[in-house]
């Protein structure tokens, strides 16, 4: 009964998931673009706004300039986030693809990144008292939410293993709407359900500002002078 | 109990450093609000309306769909903090309500609470706020301690343009009755009259006159300065300042001399003798589009096929950026010059092309420092080059004075720090927030003194030539002249 529940509720958030973010992102470019503002000086081509997208994407390029002990702390963060997604992948196939392997070896790694990279992200935001005087309540909960997911997740990998084939299982039944059950697991519910979390603030919170970069208008407009 | 005006000549600081924050160390600091005439005169309500909650939520929420940008980043911020000690306004006065992040709060929290689900229900967790008495209070305060200068968008991971939401903010403001009294009175002004200081045209002509006999006298040639002259080619449009104050008057010489070397027949024009555009401070744009439109028409009726700006920040980035867009294209003008151009590309155009001779020994003596300003750095270019904003009066200043120094990397170019006292907030009301803001300016001044004797301090806007000359000597920095570039220009000259 419980796996039903959480089964359609995944099923549910993934839909809420699409949906909330592309509503979100329709606003934005519904909005009127009325007079340009890049931020200057700017790229002259297309190509050259692109360039500096994707310095800006992969780069975190204004990060930089900003602050370094962020900027790592980000990139350690988000990238090692990138590599656990792509890891999380193996529960799509129900074989395990050859090109994920080494993904999976170095996944202790990519965890400890997230776990640290996050750790130093709010520690700043509990010392340093400018950073403090903007937080509210959910700026200190979401960090503390994907921190909680990777520990959960590195404890199910390291002290508490569980059951790969199934849980790819339950996660194909999700996408296929066939639910089936889950192994049963404490650790793994718990993880499961603060994911389900995640997927359910993601839309309507900040975290989505990876879309706002790009449709920034003082990032992606042109100087056409 | 802080003192609420800084005496002359105190030394404010010295060292940049990040403050540690103090709340409401600025909270006293509030420029006049408009008077109902003022606030009449230019459309708008005259005192707070009655319904004014309402109408400031809908005035926002027509903006959030007119404005993609203000939109975007009211959702986009993660609090990450890089921003926060990047303001001028930050660093001169620790009040947290001006980092830049917290100014954006100030109206990011009334429209979660509006405009978000999260914010509608859970307004506690997300920070939303209702906007109330107080709350209005920290937005006209806090949205007149910004220059709207764009540092800080510079170091934003999401490239978040505080200055957006400042003049979003003004503009709700203005509209439901709280204009601000300094530039609400300039915009009327220049609307009434066609400049900044309400000038009409026998004055102006008298103005015009006296400096033509001035220059003729230095220099031993026939000058004149037309205005209204209809045989001319080329517009020349120059912040109102420059017909009269110091050091402005100077630069406007320079760029006379320049003119006249190079044999253009340019015109100023009586109906569009201002650059500036103070609706663009405001953030009302149907004000800058008429504005803006003003300076198109009298290039039309002149029948000139060139337009240049004088030396003036923001209404080189309203000209470069915006005019385009506001008064429906260029046509009327020569297709070799499709847009209006600013005064230093066409002084660099000339120069490169042998019509004017420049002698930097004729500025023996000086060691000049450039200050960029934040609407040519940051909201414009120049020259259509890639940097050209900085390379473009770099090479004119090179060519003048023997001597450059540059202040450091992090207080120049698109890093540029703020004089102090754009975005409209160059009014007597708020000298101590001027003289704080223009701290790291100082600081940066101090140390390129310190090293090289620094004795000129260059700027091409008139706000940053105004500002710095009255607040450096609050930092100890009274020795340096500030100048026009064009003043350099103008005495480098060969004639
Ligand atoms: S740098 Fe940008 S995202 Fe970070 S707190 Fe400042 S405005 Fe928000
Ligand atoms: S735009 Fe300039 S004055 Fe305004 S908050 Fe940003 S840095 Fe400060």
């Amino acid at each position: 009964m419980f796996d039903l529940a959480l089964a359609l509720s995944y099923s549910l958030a993934l839909v809420w998931l699409v949906g909330g973010c592309a509503y979100r992102v329709g606003i934005w470019l519904k909005a009127r673009n009325s007079l340009p503002i890049p931020l200057t000086p700017a790229p002259r081509t297309r190509s050259g706004v692109v360039m500096r997208l994707c310095l800006e994407l992969f780069a975190f390029r204004s990060l930089a300039r900003a602050d370094k002990t962020t900027w790592l702390a980000s990139l350690l963060f988000h990238y090692g986030l990138l590599w656990l997604a792509i890891v999380h992948l193996r529960f799509v196939f129900t074989s395990l693809p050859t090109f994920l392997i080494p993904f999976i070896q170095y996944s202790g790694w990519a965890t400890l990144c997230v776990i640290v990279g996050l750790s130093v992200l709010l520690l700043r935001r509990l010392l340093v008292d400018r950073v403090r005087y903007v937080s509210a309540p959910s700026d200190y909960l979401h960090l503390m939410l994907l921190i909680s997911i990777a520990v959960s997740g590195a404890l199910l990998k390291r002290v508490w293993p569980v059951n790969l084939f199934e849980v790819g299982e339950f996660l194909r039944g999700v996408f296929r709407v066939s639910w089936v059950p889950l192994p049963d697991h404490a650790g793994l519910v718990v993880h499961l359900l603060l994911v389900l979390v995640l997927l359910l603030v993601f839309p309507i919170s900040k975290l989505l500002h990876g879309v706002g970069v790009i449709v920034s208008p003082t990032f992606n407009q042109r100087d056409r002078g | 109990m802080k003192e609420s005006s800084v005496p002359a000549a105190q030394v404010v600081g010295r060292y940049r450093v990040i403050p540690i924050i103090q709340e409401q160390a600025m909270a006293n600091i509030s420029t006049a609000k408009a008077t109902p005439a003022i606030q009449h005169e230019v459309g708008l309500p005259g005192a707070l309306v009655a319904d004014w909650h309402d109408k400031a939520i809908s005035r926002l929420g027509t903006l959030l769909k007119e404005r993609r940008g203000l939109q975007v980043f009211m959702d986009s911020c993660t609090k990450c903090g890089a921003c926060t000690d990047k303001c001028h306004y930050f660093l001169g006065t620790g009040d947290p309500l001006n980092m830049p992040v917290a100014r954006q709060d100030l109206l990011r929290s009334v429209y979660r609470r509006h405009f978000t689900f999260a914010g509608k229900w859970f307004p506690k967790l997300v920070g939303a706020r209702e906007l109330d008495k107080p709350m209005l209070e920290d937005w006209y305060r806090y949205f007149h301690q910004c220059s709207e200068c764009r540092r800080c968008t510079v170091f934003c991971p999401k490239g978040i343009d505080t200055s957006e939401v400042t003049m979003a903010g003004r503009d709700i403001l203005a509209s439901i009755g709280i204009g601000q009294q300094y530039s609400q009175e300039i915009i009327a002004k220049v609307n009434r009259v066609g400049n900044n200081l309400g000038m009409k045209k026998p004055a102006l002509i008298d103005v015009l006159d006296n400096l033509a006999e001035d220059i003729s006298d230095d220099t031993g040639l026939a000058i004149r300065i037309p205005l209204d002259d209809a045989s001319a080619d080329m517009l020349i449009v120059t912040p109102s300042a420059d017909f009269f104050a110091e050091p402005h008057v100077d630069g406007l010489i320079g760029m006379i001399k320049v003119l006249h070397v190079a044999g253009i027949r340019y015109t100023f024009s009586s109906q569009a003798s201002e650059a500036a555009n103070f609706a663009l401070f405001t953030g009302q744009r149907d004000q800058m589009q008429g504005i803006a439109q003003r300076i198109s028409t009298a290039a039309q009726a002149l029948g000139v096929s060139r337009i240049v700006m004088g030396e003036c920040g923001h209404a080189w980035r309203v000209a470069y950026s915006f005019m385009d867009t506001l008064v429906g294209g260029f046509d009327y003008l020569d297709p070799e010059h499709p847009r209006p151009e600013h005064i230093c590309e066409l002084t660099y155009e000339l120069l490169k092309a042998g019509r004017i001779q420049l002698d930097p020994t004729r500025n023996d003596g000086k060691v000049v420092t450039f200050h960029d300003s934040c609407n040519v750095a940051r909201g414009s270019g120049m020259g259509g080059i890639r940097r050209g904003q900085f390379i473009v009066p770099r090479a004119l200043l090179k060519a003048s004075v023997p001597e450059i120094i540059e202040m450091s990397s992090d207080a120049t170019m698109q890093k540029t720090f703020c004089c102090g006292g754009g975005g409209g907030l160059l009014t007597d009301d708020l000298m101590e927030l001027r003289i704080k803001g223009a701290l790291p300016r100082a600081q940066a001044l101090q140390a390129v003194v310190d090293s090289h004797g620094v004795t000129h301090l260059v700027a091409i806007c008139a706000i940053c030539k105004t500002q710095l000359s009255q607040v450096l000597p609050h930092h100890n920095l009274g020795d340096v002249q500030v100048t026009s570039l064009h003043e350099l220009v103008g005495n480098a000259i060969i004639l």
